[in-house]
C-alpha cells in the first residue's frame, strides 16, 4: 500500500523551531528521539494543532495507528481545518481500506486547502483506489450524519458526523439496527403494515432510521432544531442513494 | 393528577380524527395506566410495544451520545404509533390510521404530555 | 432449551426470542416439567418448579377466600435487575405452569404479550392425547430421572 501522505509537505508554525527538529529526525529515520522532541513542544505548546500532527506522523510511522489517530484527531480539536491531520487520518483509513472516510477526509482537507496539490493527488489516488461501486451521495444532502447498516447492526457505509470515530459509528449501527427491528415488530403486530420510518426526537437531536433493502437501514441525524418534515425528506433523498448503491452492491 | 383529567386527555387525543386509540404507559414495565380506544385496538399490546420501541430507541440515542428521546415515531404503510415522553416514567401514546393528522397528533401529545404527572 | 414434549420446542422458542425472556420453565400443575430453557442444574429444576406450583396454589387459595372468580391470571415480582412472572395456562393437556425470569431488556408487558400468544400457539400445536399411562411407585424414580435427563442432557 502507498502512503497518500506527501512527507515533504508538513504545515509549519513559524518560529517554532521543535516542529523543523522533529520533522527532520523523522525523515532521518529517528523516530524515538523526533517523538521526544514533538512531546517536549507539546508540553510547552499543547493547542498547537502542527504539534499534534508532528506527532501523528511520527506514530504512525512507528506503527502506532491508533496513537496516530489520536493525535491527529487532538490537531482537529485545535484546528478543525488543519490540512495535515485530515490527511494523516485519511491515510489510516486508506491503509485500512476504508476508502470512504478517508475521501471524507481528504474533501475536508481540500475545501480547508483547495489548490494543495499534494491534498489534490492524494484525493485523486483514493477515489482512483475505490471499488467501482460509489457510495450514496449522501454528503449532497447536507445532513449531520448519514449511516447505512444491514440487518444485523454491521455498518455498510457512513457515518454518524464528520468527525466521529468509527467504533461510535459502529456502535450506532448495531443499535440502529435494533431499534429498526423492534420498529418492524410493532408495526407487524399492531397490524400497521410495512414500516416506512421510525423517528426519534430528543432535546439535541433528531434521528430518523428508513428501511432500505434486505433489512438494510438507513440512519439520518440532524440537530433538534430541523424540521421533522425536512428530516424525513433528506432521509427519503438518502434511502433512494442508498438502495441504489446496495442495488450496484449486487 | 386525577384519573378524571387522564381521561379528559385521552379523550381528546382520541377525537384527533384518524386516531383510533390512546393511552399512558409505563416505559418501565409496559404495562398501561390509562387508555382510551376502540374495542379493535388493544392497549395493552400497544403498550408493551410501546414501552419496547422506546426502550430501543433510548439505547440508540445513547449510542450516538444524545439525550433521551422525548418523542417516537413509526409511521408505516398502514398507521402510525406516535409515544411522548411525560413525566418518568409515563409516555402518552397513540395509535392512529395512516390518513390521521399525524402533525396535529405530535402537537397535541406533546402539549398534553407534560401534563400528565 | 430442552424439551419433553417435542411439540413444546417451537412454541416455546419463539415465545423466548419474541419476548427476551431470560429463563423460562414450563411445568404440569402437578410439577412435572415439560420443558426448560436457562437452568443449568437439575436441582435448581427442581426447587423452581416446587415453589412455582405452590406459588400459584397459595394464590389460587387466596383468590378463593376473597371470593375472585377463577384463579389469578399471573403472579408477577418485579425486582431492581429481574422480574419473575409466575402464570398457570389451559392445554389439551391440562392446566399447565410456566415460570418466566426477564431483566430489563424486556418488561412485564412485554412478556404479558407474548405469553399470551405462545399460550395459543401451544394449544395449536398440542397433539391428540394418548392413553394416560398409569405411573407406578416403582416407576416413577426411572420416569424422573429420564425427563431429567432429556431436560438436560444426560446429566
Amino acid at each position: 500500500m502507498t502512503d497518500i501522505r506527501d512527507p515533504g509537505s508538513p504545515a509549519r508554525a513559524p518560529g517554532l523551531a521543535f516542529l523543523e527538529l522533529g520533522e527532520r529526525l523523522r525523515q532521518r529515520g529517528q523516530l524515538d528521539a523526533a517523538a521526544t522532541v514533538a512531546l517536549a513542544g507539546l508540553a510547552h505548546y499543547p493547542t498547537l494543532a502542527d504539534a499534534h500532527d508532528l506527532l501523528g506522523r511520527i506514530r504512525v510511522e512507528q506503527g502506532q495507528d491508533a496513537v496516530a489517530m489520536a493525535a491527529w484527531r487532538a490537531a482537529l480539536e485545535c484546528d478543525v481545518s488543519h490540512v495535515g491531520a485530515r490527511k494523516g487520518l485519511a491515510y489510516i483509513a486508506f491503509r485500512a481500506r476504508d476508502f470512504a472516510t478517508a475521501e471524507e477526509h481528504l474533501e475536508l482537507a481540500v475545501r480547508a486547502a483547495p489548490h494543495d496539490v499534494t491534498v489534490l493527488a492524494a484525493l485523486d489516488r483514493v477515489r482512483a483506489a475505490r471499488p467501482v461501486v460509489e457510495p450514496p451521495p449522501i454528503a449532497e444532502t447536507g445532513a449531520t450524519g448519514f449511516l447505512l447498516f444491514d440487518g444485523q447492526g454491521m455498518r455498510l457505509n457512513g457515518s454518524v458526523g464528520p468527525d466521529a470515530p468509527e467504533h461510535l459509528a459502529d456502535a450506532v449501527a448495531a443499535e440502529g439496527a435494533s431499534l429498526a427491528r423492534e420498529g418492524a415488530r410493532v408495526a407487524r403486530l399492531l397490524s400497521l403494515g410495512d414500516v416506512q420510518h421510525v423517528v426519534v426526537e430528543s432535546s439535541d437531536a433528531r434521528v430518523a432510521i428508513f428501511p432500505v433493502a434486505e433489512g438494510a437501514s438507513l440512519l439520518v441525524s440532524r440537530p433538534a432544531a430541523t424540521p421533522v418534515g425536512r428530516l424525513l425528506a433528506l432521509g427519503q433523498r438518502a434511502s433512494s442513494a442508498a438502495r441504489d448503491w446496495l442495488g450496484r452492491l449486487g | 393528577m386525577s384519573g378524571d383529567r387522564w381521561q379528559q386527555i385521552l379523550r381528546e387525543v382520541t377525537g384527533v380524527p384518524g386516531v383510533r386509540g390512546a393511552l399512558i404507559l409505563s416505559a418501565d414495565d409496559g404495562l398501561v395506566v390509562a387508555e382510551s380506544a376502540m374495542d379493535a385496538l388493544d392497549t395493552a399490546d400497544v403498550a408493551a410495544l410501546a414501552a419496547m420501541l422506546v426502550s430501543r430507541a433510548g439505547r440508540c440515542a445513547a449510542a450516538m451520545g444524545t439525550a433521551a428521546p422525548t418523542a417516537v415515531h413509526l409511521t408505516a404503510r398502514h398507521g402510525a404509533l406516535v409515544a411522548v415522553a411525560g413525566p418518568e416514567p409515563l409516555w402518552l401514546a397513540a395509535v392512529a390510521d395512516h390518513d390521521a393528522e399525524l402533525g396535529r397528533l405530535r402537537l397535541l401529545l406533546g402539549d398534553f404530555a407534560g401534563a400528565i404527572g | 432449551m430442552r424439551v419433553l414434549e417435542p411439540w413444546v420446542a417451537d412454541p416455546l422458542a419463539e415465545f423466548l426470542r419474541e419476548s427476551s425472556a431470560r429463563v423460562a420453565l414450563v411445568m404440569t400443575s402437578a410439577g412435572q416439567v415439560i420443558a426448560q430453557h436457562g437452568f443449568t442444574r437439575s436441582l435448581d429444576v427442581m426447587s423452581a418448579a416446587a415453589l412455582g406450583a405452590g406459588i400459584l396454589a397459595t394464590t389460587g387459595e387466596l383468590a378463593r377466600i376473597i371470593g375472585t372468580a377463577g384463579n389469578f391470571g399471573a403472579v408477577v415480582h418485579q425486582g431492581e435487575q429481574q422480574g419473575v412472572w409466575l402464570a398457570g395456562f389451559d392445554t389439551p393437556r391440562g392446566r399447565w405452569i410456566a415460570l418466566v425470569t426477564f431483566g430489563r431488556e424486556s418488561s412485564v408487558g412485554l412478556v404479558r404479550l407474548f405469553f399470551a400468544r405462545f399460550a395459543e400457539q401451544l394449544a395449536a400445536a398440542t397433539p391428540p392425547a394418548t392413553a394416560v399411562r398409569e405411573v407406578l411407585a416403582e416407576g416413577f424414580e426411572r420416569e424422573l430421572d429420564d425427563s431429567l435427563r432429556a431436560l438436560f442432557g444426560g446429566s
